[in-house]
């Protein structure tokens, strides 16, 4: 991610990285499906864990990476910064959005309900919708460089508010009943394979998210480049009177 | 007061003081706009210091953007502006303190009385309470017996004259004028002649948008139009030419 | 110094502006009494029900007039181009924002209190032996919301669809503020438990730290041009 002119050429080493990454992912779901052992518990519905925890994990790191290019906007002011920002932002708010399919789809087979205020699946709903703020924002102004800095203090005060959000969601369930189980299977003594299948999981997680990544970046550059020849060509660079000294 | 060529060069001064061969503001490839023709296309402009200025043009050529750029208040799509060679937005806290601005618009609390904008905006300027006049700036344009009462129930002639006291309030060695003589009545409108005539006394520099070139051309050294995004100069005037 | 001075004269123009207006006010008092008895009614004349919802009625009563009353409080500044004028002038954007919360937090606290004892008798909830503390739970969490109502009703001024836009952006943050507000009042009101209070006084104690800094710091991001 470096900050070349305009690269309008899809560089060969993105297909090679995604050649490279789509094997991995077979393995992930051939040990996640197949080779991993059935829970003592839960049998073959731990199966679903190695994806939801996974890519729940990943969504967090994304929009943690969308406030923290947005700052680096703040600072620098580099066009690049606010299109990772941007670009991480769609990938939280895909990935916040795939942890709740994953969490509805575990809870109605366990707890026989679509939804429970489980305190991580609370907080990966409040996300997305601070998610989607932030990008009804982004649509709503037109002016680039205000575009960015008002994104980016967006992301930063959603950012903030995680971490609160996950104490106050927390410590609400704590005092209910135990109505839930805990949906990243913390409490549970974890076997050594499981753990390993699914930090392989988060791995390949965190790849999808990457090569994701410098795609949409690559194409928020080209966008980028765009807005900017729009405006530079309706402008006469060279005025024909010279400076006009009054 | 002579004035003579200006020189080209780097000038960052702090008042209207000495300032003949200062530039006062400075255009360089400057636009505003996004998305479809920028407003402003590409302008560069030099304003000597103490020199009244009128920008002539039709509605919608970009003179209340140019003077909402020099307000800070806008940004520069592209180019550079400065004043006093602050530029407006990296320095934009060194160019508000050297500039007030006359808005198109009355611009001030419609809940407040005249009074409290005025003591409102010493205060926010950073004018200790007893240097401001208040009651000697309503007077000056004439809000003596309205100065009590609410903005709400102001006429619009009546908030430019408030308008007009706010930026009295500092010694702010450049003024902007958006469109000064609207809405105001003869008595007004030769207030502001007055108001611009002493402020070419005292050396300030003035950039005012008129649609109103007649007038303008009793009070400006020089008239440029501002039209197509572009800036051209109409007229030098001469202290013969005005009257 | 400057700065401060700064402060307390919009807070003081708020202020002030309410006073002659009192558009928040009745707004306010108005909107919240409404939503005690919308809720009042939704829980059906079952005393318990009343009796352990009396504080989460409050605030979410609280929270909708919080919206308002911060809404309303930029809208003024918008008429006329007042703020576009003040904001070309030497100042610190930051001075605007605390100034303005200043004013929205005393209005928004005072009528947290003046609600207490009103959803308190309206539900059938007695407000117990420690009623003192829900004053600085009122305190503390009108604090969180108004420095994030503030920042973005002064965020979405300028932008179009603002009124429908304040609560979508604003709700998922607060929520915390909201959950930890109802939780810390409801320990008091029902059962006088002052430890579990105070680690969710705690919570927005914390939360009032972090934001208060954050936003005063990224405000200037949000006006300038």
């Amino acid at each position: 991610m470096t900050d070349a002119t305009a690269p309008l050429r899809r560089p060969r080493w993105m297909t090679i990285y995604w050649v490279a990454v789509g094997p991995m992912f077979a393995i992930a779901a051939y040990l996640g499906l197949v080779a991993s052992p059935r829970d003592v518990n839960q049998g073959d519905l731990i199966r679903i864990m190695y994806a939801h925890v996974s890519v729940a994990w990943i969504g967090f790191v994304a929009v943690g990476l969308t406030a923290l290019f947005g700052a680096l906007y703040l600072w620098r002011g580099k066009r690049g910064d606010d299109v990772r920002s941007a670009a991480s932002a769609e990938m939280g708010l895909l990935f916040s959005a795939l942890t709740i399919v994953g969490g509805m789809t575990y809870s109605k087979p366990t707890l026989n309900t679509f939804w429970t205020w489980d305190a991580k699946l609370t907080l990966t709903a409040i996300m997305v919708a601070l998610m989607v703020g932030y990008f009804v924002v982004r649509g709503l102004i037109d002016d680039p460089v205000r575009r960015g800095r008002v994104s980016a203090v967006v992301a930063i005060v959603a950012a903030a508010s995680l971490p609160f959000n996950y104490l106050a969601a927390e410590w609400f369930r704590t005092l209910h009943p135990a109505k839930s189980v805990a949906l990243d299977g913390s409490g549970v003594t974890m076997d050594g394979t499981m753990l390993g299948v699914l930090l392989f999981t988060t791995v390949v997680a965190g790849l999808i998210y990457l090569g994701f990544m410098l795609e949409r970046v690559r194409l928020g550059r080209i966008e980028a480049e765009l807005e900017e020849a729009r405006t530079r060509g309706a402008v006469r660079t060279v005025a024909p009177e010279g400076v006009v000294r009054v | 007061m002579t004035r003579a060529a200006f020189a080209d060069g780097a000038a960052r001064g702090d008042g209207p003081a000495g300032a003949e061969h200062e530039v006062a503001i400075r255009l360089r490839g400057l636009v505003q706009g996004y998305g479809g023709a920028p407003v402003l296309a590409g302008l560069d402009l030099d304003v000597g210091a103490g020199r009244v200025v009128a920008l002539h043009g039709p509605n919608g050529a970009g003179k209340t953007t140019l003077l909402r750029l020099l307000g800070t208040r806008l940004r520069p799509a592209a180019g550079t502006a400065t004043v006093h060679g602050f530029d407006v937005v990296r320095e934009a806290h060194e160019v508000r303190a050297r500039v007030a601005s006359l808005p198109v618009f009355g611009g001030a609390y419609g809940a407040l009385s005249g009074r409290e904008n005025l003591r409102l905006a010493a205060a926010l300027r950073g004018l200790a309470p007893e240097v401001v006049d208040v009651a000697g700036l309503l007077d000056r344009v004439g809000l003596t017996r309205a100065g009590d009462h609410l903005v709400r129930a102001y006429s619009s002639g009546m908030r430019k004259r408030l308008a007009l006291a706010r930026l009295l309030l500092t010694d702010a060695p450049v003024w902007l004028l958006d469109e000064p003589y609207a809405a105001l009545d003869e008595d007004g409108q030769a207030l502001v002649d007055t108001l611009v005539a002493d402020a070419r006394r005292e050396g300030r520099t003035v950039l005012l948008a008129s649609h109103d070139l007649p007038r303008s051309r009793g009070t400006a050294d020089a008239i440029v139009e501002v039209a197509g995004g572009r800036l051209r100069v109409v007229a030098h005037l001469g202290e013969g030419a005005r009257s | 110094m400057n700065d401060l001075r700064a402060v307390l004269w919009i807070a003081r123009k708020d202020l002030l502006q309410e006073a002659r207006s009192k558009a928040v006010t009745v707004a306010t008092v108005f909107f919240s009494a409404v939503t005690l008895g919308v809720l009042a009614f939704a829980f059906g004349q079952n005393p318990d029900l009343m009796r352990t919802g009396a504080m989460g009625a409050l605030w979410v009563a609280l929270a909708f007039a919080g919206v308002i009353s911060a809404a309303q409080s930029w809208q003024a500044d918008l008429e006329d181009g007042a703020l576009e004028a003040l904001l070309g002038w030497p100042l610190p954007r930051a001075a605007v924002y605390v100034g303005k919360l200043l004013a929205n937090w005393l209005l928004m606290a005072a009528l947290g209190v003046l609600l207490l004892p009103i959803a308190g008798g309206l539900y059938g909830a007695d407000l117990g032996p420690s009623a003192g503390w829900l004053v600085g739970i009122v305190v503390a969490g009108t604090l969180g919301f108004a420095l994030i109502a503030v920042f973005y009703a002064g965020l979405t001024a300028n932008l179009r669809a603002r009124e429908s836009l304040l609560p979508v952006l604003m709700f998922p943050v607060v929520v915390p503020i909201l959950l930890a507000a109802v939780r810390a009042s409801g320990a008091i009101v029902g059962s006088d438990d002052l430890e579990l209070a105070a680690a969710w006084l705690r919570l927005l104690v914390g939360f009032d730290l972090v934001y208060a800094v954050v936003c005063t710091t990224l405000f200037r991001f949000v006006v300038e041009a």
